[in-house]
């Protein structure tokens, strides 16, 4: 499969998320706000690349027997890096995304392409694999944030600029703030993506 | 948390009040993918506990006794996630050796309890919060209750969706996550008892 | 002789595991380097930040290790202490840093300079409004006498519709000054 073909199918036809059903959980805890979705979104695509390129690098000397407590502590080792880089310098990120930045480390999408593309493909394949998922996950982040953000405090901001809409933000609908709201959020948009393709389909 | 929190009182907080599943937004993979027969949910969940247990008392120990006693503790996620996946292999050929029908019934299951995100949470929450190792064990064990708790909730309402007449857009996954808005939005109540 | 192989084989995967843990450790640890520091220092901060907004005119604190009291100053002379505690609020624990005047801490004699809220998990627009200035300036130079919600004969009004976020806040800032107060006498003794 060529390059774009390999990136595009983790935006569209496999999308983590919204197709395959990985990274639920930081995609529902993480989406109150668009700077910690795209905060989240750089760290999961940071991760999701230099592990692909590692696994990929190494799948031909990599014994079977070890293969699967090779890749998590690769992949610990990566999250423990960005855990700490964001600790010493983006510390209100840090604090904003909590726990959910070491719980990368099992994010069933990282593992889940390491071991089912990375450690079987070319380094050009899984690079291109790496950030059509990462950014597929990054798209799916950032639509549930924008939706709970928006109806949940009635304004969005990225980096401190943004759109407040005025009847909302003296009556924000709380509810999409809060976790019952994200469940509401990503499952309308589930069901639309399926109305959508059912409508394609014919 | 309160150290003087009561050891129930933790209990109840992580199992309800702070339920993984509902308010923490923990452990929604298996959460989505096992529930559809109760008998599942109710083996998955009580294979989590065991883990769940087993991890929070290891690492807890780990924690205080190796990485703090070296100032080490930014190894933590790396070995916590060993300290899991460890275990999840030992219960896994532990479960094979004693009951075959239970370990066909888990499947895919069991290995992936390593990567779901609500025991290395467990894991995490139990040092965050400071707890001491009698509250880390009632914690977990809460924890763990709630989980199963909402994964056989459910588990039996879906069974009954699977019947029932839903939009056409909404069949399967999408009505699963507004059922567990709806009873995200019933847990709330359990904020009095604490 | 057929052991060989076998053995070969059984050890080459642990070792190439352990090769693959000496270089994580080593990655690892030369992060830890260079971020440790930086932490540090953005621990230090944070603090001096929440510090001064309660006690504006501060130019230097120090920290008494054994009480866990910060203790404040302006040039040589002392203005107050300072000192953190944590309530259990409707979504988790809420962090709170509670700011007491320098005074003989007689009885009836124990003024608040004022509360700051580090962190907390409460409901958006409701719980929240314990960040906001009707509730939180009435810790502003409360005596301690009167620390209680007003239904339970105190002077602080609870937030309307966020009686639990209100009683959190308020249990946890009397509770600790309560615990803390034979270790602020001591302390002020020794300082003054």
């Amino acid at each position: 499969m060529s390059f774009f073909k390999n990136f595009n199918k983790g935006i569209f036809k496999e999308n983590p998320v919204l197709v395959l059903l990985l990274g639920l959980c930081p995609t529902l805890a993480v989406s109150t706000s668009l700077d910690n979705a795209l905060g989240m979104s750089a760290a999961v695509l940071f991760v999701l690349i230099s592990a692909n390129i590692i696994v990929s690098l190494i799948r031909n000397f990599t014994p079977e027997k070890v293969r699967i407590p090779v890749f998590i502590v690769i992949i610990a080792t990566l999250v423990t890096i960005v855990d700490l880089s964001m600790q010493a310098f983006l510390p209100e990120l840090s604090e904003s995304l909590g726990m959910f930045i070491p719980l990368i480390v099992v994010n069933c999408i990282i593992l889940g392409r390491a071991e089912a593309f990375a450690s079987k493909n070319s380094l050009k394949d899984s690079v291109a694999d790496a950030l059509g998922m990462g950014v597929g996950f990054g798209v799916a982040i950032f639509l549930v944030s924008f939706f709970r953000q928006l109806l949940g405090t009635g304004e969005v901001s990225l980096f401190g600029v943004g759109i407040s809409l005025p009847g909302l933000s003296s009556n924000p609908m709380a509810i999409f703030i809060l976790p019952y709201g994200a469940f509401m959020v990503l499952g309308c948009l589930l069901a639309t993506m399926r109305y959508l393709e059912v409508r394609k389909n014919g | 948390m309160d150290s003087n929190t009561s050891l129930l009182g933790i209990f109840i907080t992580m199992a309800l009040v702070n339920n993984l599943i509902l308010s923490k937004f923990l452990g929604l993979c298996p959460f989505f993918g096992v529930s559809k027969k109760l008998k599942n949910a109710v083996s998955m969940g009580a294979a989590v506990v065991v883990v769940m247990f087993a991890a929070s008392v290891v690492s807890w120990l780990l924690y205080y006794g190796i990485l703090e006693a070296y100032d080490i503790m930014y190894m933590r996620t790396v070995i916590f996630i060993l300290v899991i996946a460890s275990l999840v292999q030992i219960l896994e050929l532990t479960i094979r050796r004693t009951n075959v029908n239970l370990y066909n019934a888990l499947g895919i299951y069991l290995p992936l309890i390593t990567t779901n995100c609500a025991v290395l949470g467990v894991t995490f929450i139990n040092v965050d919060n400071g707890f001491g190792l009698a509250e880390t064990v009632v914690s977990s064990l809460g924890a763990g209750i709630g989980f199963t708790l909402v994964l056989a909730m459910m588990s039996g309402i879906r069974e009954r969706l699977d019947i029932a007449d839903v939009p056409k857009s909404f069949e399967g996954i999408p009505i699963a996550f507004i059922v567990a808005m709806l009873l995200g939005i019933s847990f709330i109540a359990f904020g009095g008892l604490v | 002789m057929s052991n060989k192989p076998s053995i070969k084989k059984e050890l080459v995967p642990v070792l190439f595991l352990t090769i693959v843990v000496c270089i994580a450790v080593v990655a690892l640890t030369l992060t830890n380097d260079a971020t440790h520091q930086p932490i540090e220092d953005g621990k230090a901060s944070a603090t001096v930040a929440l510090l001064s907004e309660l006690f504006p005119e501060m130019t230097d604190y120090s920290l008494d290790d054994s009480t866990a009291i910060y203790v404040i100053k302006q040039d040589s002379d002392i203005v107050g202490y300072s000192f953190s505690t944590s309530g259990n609020g409707y979504g988790g624990a809420i962090d709170i840093l509670v700011g007491i005047n320098k005074t003989d801490f007689s009885e009836g004699n124990i003024i608040l300079r004022g509360i700051s809220i580090i962190s907390q998990g409460e409901t958006p627009g409701l719980g929240t409004k314990i960040l906001e200035d009707p509730f939180l300036s009435q810790f502003q130079g409360l005596n301690t006498d009167n620390l209680a919600l007003s239904q339970n004969g105190g002077h602080i009004d609870a937030i309307t519709g966020a009686t639990i976020s209100s009683s959190a806040v308020t249990d946890a800032v009397s509770s600790s000054v309560a615990e803390k107060i034979d270790d602020l006498r001591q302390l002020n003794l020794e300082v003054s």
